[in-house]
């Protein structure tokens, strides 16, 4: 569906919030808390397809993104920061959700770091809504601290901390009752210390609610081969496996475009995948016969795959 | 052949080595060793077992507690849960009756599946949930059972409802009042 470019306000060097409107006067899906939309972002020479979650929650009428640019940007974000502008139009999907709270849980512990507080400020109006028991921890770095704190609530049980050393994890981790759930959005390397920690103290799986858009930066190129398609590809640098295959005209599944889903898996007949999904097991990952081609890539200079 | 989905299927016990903390609790007066297997690598273990005959608490061995009764242990078990960090996984051994009181219990107090392991151990005595009048039989061993509240003749069904702990008893003799096939002990 189209959206137009409502407003876009900077909130730092590097982030900027987008309010983005649907075309004429109709009102956007209702997207739950922890719903992300893709947005079509063109480029000179190609679209990207980046995932961003709604801060707006359930409204309707606009939908806000917060969007920070990344370093080694493939484009997409670089192109939202440098060429984007209020009245223009992009494609945008339906809201979907791979990160809802579990309202199974009595108690909710939200631990973010950096531009992963997205999905938790669509978080936060629902939880306290329904008066449910919650505490919110985010890290970022210490000159940042002034970007973050005016889009959080100034409540007991939220806690910004300007640097990942004042967040004692394993004393927090440890000190949560059986009814809480757990949380987790960031930098791969937050997450990973995060689920890390909690899985030493005996966290169960099932409690634990992940997600990451970050997985997908680019890498060293390399060759493709499609057993039952019969055609044989390159995957350029900046560019992911799933969009060399779509740029080849195939229809590979996919959804989130951001290693969370599980829907983009194939079948690795040769070569070693470099996994950097979020949705894998660490038994499937040292099996290395699947692949999530959204945002892993290859260790050797040819994959193999089943498609 | 028809496969019975509301049936629970166990497993014997195995801790999990991802807890750091685990305890065990039985309908029976000792945990039953042939349906654990305990790792003895583990620490951190308590029993929790009734021990009815005995007067007073009994002398329990060391990471072992005993109750006077089933209820007893049973309301125990709500207020250590909601006290217990997380890290803790529960195990139950016992009647289905039991097993199913104490996933509800664990269930309530915010545990997940992946914390909490069942099996069946002891009696296969059932609870029976009157589908007529709602109430509820214990400790049924027949194929057939009269209703303590409203006097009617249940065949006890293999319908099991996890919620209630209970399998299903549906009147046997409405088509033919009075018409009741032998009854058996099939429930040991």
């Amino acid at each position: 569906m189209k959206a137009r470019i409502e407003n876009i306000e900077p909130l730092s060097a590097t982030i900027k919030r987008f309010t983005l409107a649907p075309e004429a006067a109709k009102l956007f899906p209702a997207g739950a808390a922890g719903a992300f939309i893709l947005l079509e972002i063109p480029g000179p020479s190609r679209v990207w397809k980046n995932a961003y979650s709604l801060i707006s929650g359930g409204r309707r009428e606009t939908y806000e993104i917060i969007v920070r640019r990344v370093a080694h940007s493939r484009g997409g974000s670089a192109w939202l920061h440098d060429h984007a502008a209020p009245g223009q139009l992009l494609e945008i999907s339906e809201p979907a959700n791979l990160f809802p709270i579990a309202r199974a849980a009595q108690n909710h512990l939200l631990l973010s770091a950096g531009i992963g507080i997205t999905p938790f400020l669509s978080y936060l109006p629902v939880l306290q809504a329904h008066n449910l028991g919650f505490e919110l921890h985010h890290c970022c770095k210490q000159d940042e601290q002034e970007i973050f704190r005016p889009l959080l609530p100034n409540l007991p049980n939220v806690t910004l901390h300007g640097s990942r050393n004042s967040l004692d994890l394993t004393a927090l981790l440890s000190a949560q009752k059986l009814n809480t759930h757990l949380y987790v959005c960031g930098p791969e390397a937050f997450m990973d210390g995060v689920i890390a920690a909690a899985k030493k103290i005996g966290w169960p799986d099932a409690k634990i609610h992940e997600e990451s858009f970050g997985g997908a930066t680019g890498g060293a190129p390399f060759r493709v081969n499609l057993a039952r398609s019969g055609v044989a590809l390159e995957v350029a640098s900046d560019q992911t496996l799933l969009e060399a295959l779509e740029s080849a005209g195939l229809q590979p599944p996919r959804m989130c475009r951001g290693g969370a889903c599980g829907v983009c898996e194939l079948p690795v007949l040769e070569g070693v995948p470099d996994h950097h999904d979020h949705f894998l097991t660490a038994a499937a990952r040292a099996a290395g016969k699947s692949i999530m081609t959204c945002v892993s890539r290859a260790k050797t200079p040819e994959l193999v795959l089943d498609f | 052949m028809g496969l019975n989905k509301s049936r629970p299927i166990y497993q014997k016990l195995q801790l999990d080595p991802q807890g750091r903390a685990h305890l065990i609790v039985t309908d029976l007066d000792a945990l039953p060793e042939d349906v654990i297997e305990a790792d003895l690598a583990l620490s951190n273990i308590e029993s929790w077992v009734v021990a009815r005959a005995a007067p007073g608490i009994a002398a329990s061995p060391p990471g072992s507690r005993a109750f006077r009764s089933v209820a007893d242990l049973l309301s125990h078990l709500a207020h250590h849960l909601a006290r217990e960090p997380v890290g803790l996984r529960l195990y139950a051994a016992g009647t289905e009756a039991f097993l199913w009181d104490v996933a509800n219990i664990a269930r309530a107090a915010g545990l997940s599946q992946d914390e909490v392991f069942l099996t069946q151990a002891g009696s296969l005595r059932r609870r029976v949930y009157c589908t007529h009048c709602k109430s509820i039989n214990e400790d049924v061993t027949t194929n057939i059972a009269t209703c303590r509240a409203c006097g009617a003749h249940l065949f006890v069904r293999d319908h099991f409802s996890r919620r209630l702990a209970a399998f299903m008893g549906v009147m046997v003799d409405a088509e033919m009042p009075g018409e009741i096939p032998a009854i058996e002990v099939i429930y040991p």
